[in-house]
């Protein structure tokens, strides 16, 4: 231990090496409720909104003013984590901003109330991912961060999955209004369980992937515009969101068509397979990260990808698309973890870990954003065979850039 | 059935528009029971719950009682008359819903006294392959099942 110690940079200044089991707990309950306070604000808006008499135009605009408000929101989000003395206490504003909109939307659904709502729920979600993310590194290190990342991984997934099912159950036999009133409500037991974190216990240094190297931080995009295997990545997560995104609406458009008594079961089957799986998987996609290293774990996350896209391609029966949704889980599964994890090993040092994870995630958001309507074009011209084989390709293209230039990211002194 | 229909499309109508001006001869309803102020020199109609609903965001279920998905958006003709309806239909969680245009003959307002409910005279194995609406496009109409269909130019019935 002594000799482990003496070789990590970071433990001279900071004497208690692991945390809290209180404090390790209460991140897995916020990961948790988190998950199933954000699930209210998929789906269910807009059969909400519809329900209200809203028209198609007045939804849609307000999902995509939210829309950019959260990609543009994702940068200064992480910068402002970094910067802040007390990742706990944005934590925590961030979670009250959330359910504070989702009363809101319950409250009064007009126009403003609801455009008001729904920015300022992106707005919290951009302060959210982070402190969720500097939480975990500054309450266990870079060298236990893969097996911490794996944890909240399981739990956000799990919690996304109940609280689907739960929020389905409550508009079904309550009311669509319901649903957003539950989800403020679970925000409490977030609360709760961020509060058992003992906040002396994040290291704020390490939370940001500091401590830094003496006369880095100078210029303002260092650790990000200069860094090439960040750059290398990113551009693989812009491939990979831009093939992967639209599959699943697509798969579900698919189903549809086929199938009309089993098209509602097939398609809750395509979401609920893969977030099982990354329930299941997260933790030893971690726990491998730290013994066999990053590279192996993302070349398969890339590889399954065009996989899974050639086979929704040729792929004829509505049932058949169920099982290959295991692709998806393995690569959700993988770069759960890994997004947050390879941002952190390549900015140890920076200072900008939380800025760079905004970063790569804006991109990747941004990718999603284009290729749904790229993918929604090709097919209504080609097909959804061309749309598939398409999306394949791209993906191929993500495979390869990894394979061929991404270095082995995990830290060495261990 | 003819009577329920023409309300519900003026019902539409105060939908679409907002607006609660109409002629009061053509109904001769004269109960305000709302207490507001009609200006003098417009006529006003009063619609009360069991002659007309608004329809935007309401279900839509099949004769059988399968879900068809909400109404979201109605298309009218040159002259304002109701051609069809847009309705949102399958999916689950927001994933696989299409949006199909219904023949609007197909639909049924307030069946068998039913003022909540509004059925359609098609089932989800008929709407199931129908194209998706979209905007700017030809609008291609679901009819019912065995109907007659006159459809002017520019317009044609899906065969299934």
């Amino acid at each position: 231990m002594y000799a482990y110690e003496k070789r990590d940079p970071e433990a001279h200044d900071r004497p208690l090496l692991t945390s809290s089991r209180r404090s390790l707990r209460g991140l897995d309950g916020f990961n948790f409720f988190i998950a199933n306070v954000q699930t209210g604000f998929g789906p269910f808006i807009a059969v909400y909104l519809t329900a209200q008499a809203w028209t198609q135009i007045d939804i849609g605009f307000v999902l995509t003013v939210s829309g950019i408000v959260a990609l543009l929101g994702q940068v200064p989000g992480g910068v402002l984590i970094d910067a802040a003395a007390h990742k706990r206490t944005l934590g925590a504003l961030a979670a009250a901003a959330i359910a504070a909109s989702a009363l809101m939307l319950a409250a009064w659904p007009i126009f403003p109330l609801v455009l008001g709502a729904e920015m300022l729920h992106g707005l919290a979600s951009c302060l959210m991912t982070p402190a969720i993310a500097a939480i975990s590194l500054g309450l266990v290190g870079p060298h236990q961060i893969g097996e911490r990342l794996g944890r909240n991984a399981r739990y956000a997934s799990a919690g996304n999955g109940i609280a689907a099912v739960l929020m389905g159950a409550c508009g079904r036999l309550l009311s669509n209004r319901a649903v957003f009133i539950l989800t403020a409500v679970l925000a409490l037991p977030a609360l709760i369980a961020l509060f058992r974190i003992k906040s002396h216990e994040i290291n704020p240094d390490r939370a940001r992937g500091g401590p830094v190297i003496e006369g880095k931080e100078q210029r303002p995009l260092h650790g990000i515009a200069d860094n090439p295997p960040l750059l290398i990545f990113g551009a693989g997560m812009i491939l990979f969101s831009l093939a992967n995104t639209p599959m699943l609406p697509l798969v579900g458009a698919i189903v549809t068509m086929r199938s009309s008594q089993w098209a509602t079961v097939l398609i809750a089957a395509c979401i609920v397979v893969p977030q099982i799986l990354v329930a299941i998987l997260s933790p030893w996609i971690g726990r491998k990260a730290e013994s066999w290293g990053r590279r192996p774990l993302l070349i398969l996350g890339f590889a399954v990808l065009p996989i899974r896209g050639i086979l929704f391609g040729v792929l004829a029966s509505p049932y058949l698309l169920v099982p290959v949704q295991i692709f998806d889980g393995i690569s959700a599964a993988v770069l759960g973890v890994m997004l947050p994890l390879v941002v952190a090993d390549v900015t140890r040092g920076t200072g900008r870990f939380n800025a760079a994870l905004g970063t790569v995630g804006a991109a990747a958001a941004t990718g999603a954003a284009l290729s749904t309507a790229l993918a929604g074009y090709v097919d209504d011209r080609f097909g959804n065979t061309a749309a598939f084989l398409g999306l394949a390709g791209v993906a191929a293209v993500g495979f390869g850039l990894l394979l061929l230039f991404m270095p082995e990211t995990r830290p060495m002194e261990r | 059935m003819r009577p329920v229909r023409r309300a519900a499309s003026l019902a539409m109508v105060v939908v679409a528009g907002g607006l609660v001006l109409g002629s009061a001869t053509a109904h001769g309803q004269t109960s305000v029971g709302t207490g507001a102020k009609i200006p003098s020199g417009t006529s006003a109609a009063v619609l009360t719950k069991d002659k007309a609903q608004a329809i935007l965001g309401k279900p839509v279920t099949s004769a059988t009682g399968e879900n068809m998905g909400r109404i979201v958006d109605v298309i009218v003709d040159k002259v304002g008359m109701p051609r069809a309806a847009i309705i949102d239909f399958g999916g689950f969680l927001g994933v696989g819903s299409r949006k199909v245009a219904v023949d609007w003959n197909a639909l049924h307002f307030a069946p068998a006294g039913n003022a909540e409910k509004i059925t359609l005279d098609l089932t989800r194995d008929q709407v199931k392959s129908a194209p998706e609406y979209q905007k700017g496009k030809p609008v291609i109409v679901l009819g019912a099942t065995g109907g007659t269909q006159t459809m002017p130019d520019g317009e044609y019935p899906l065969d299934q």
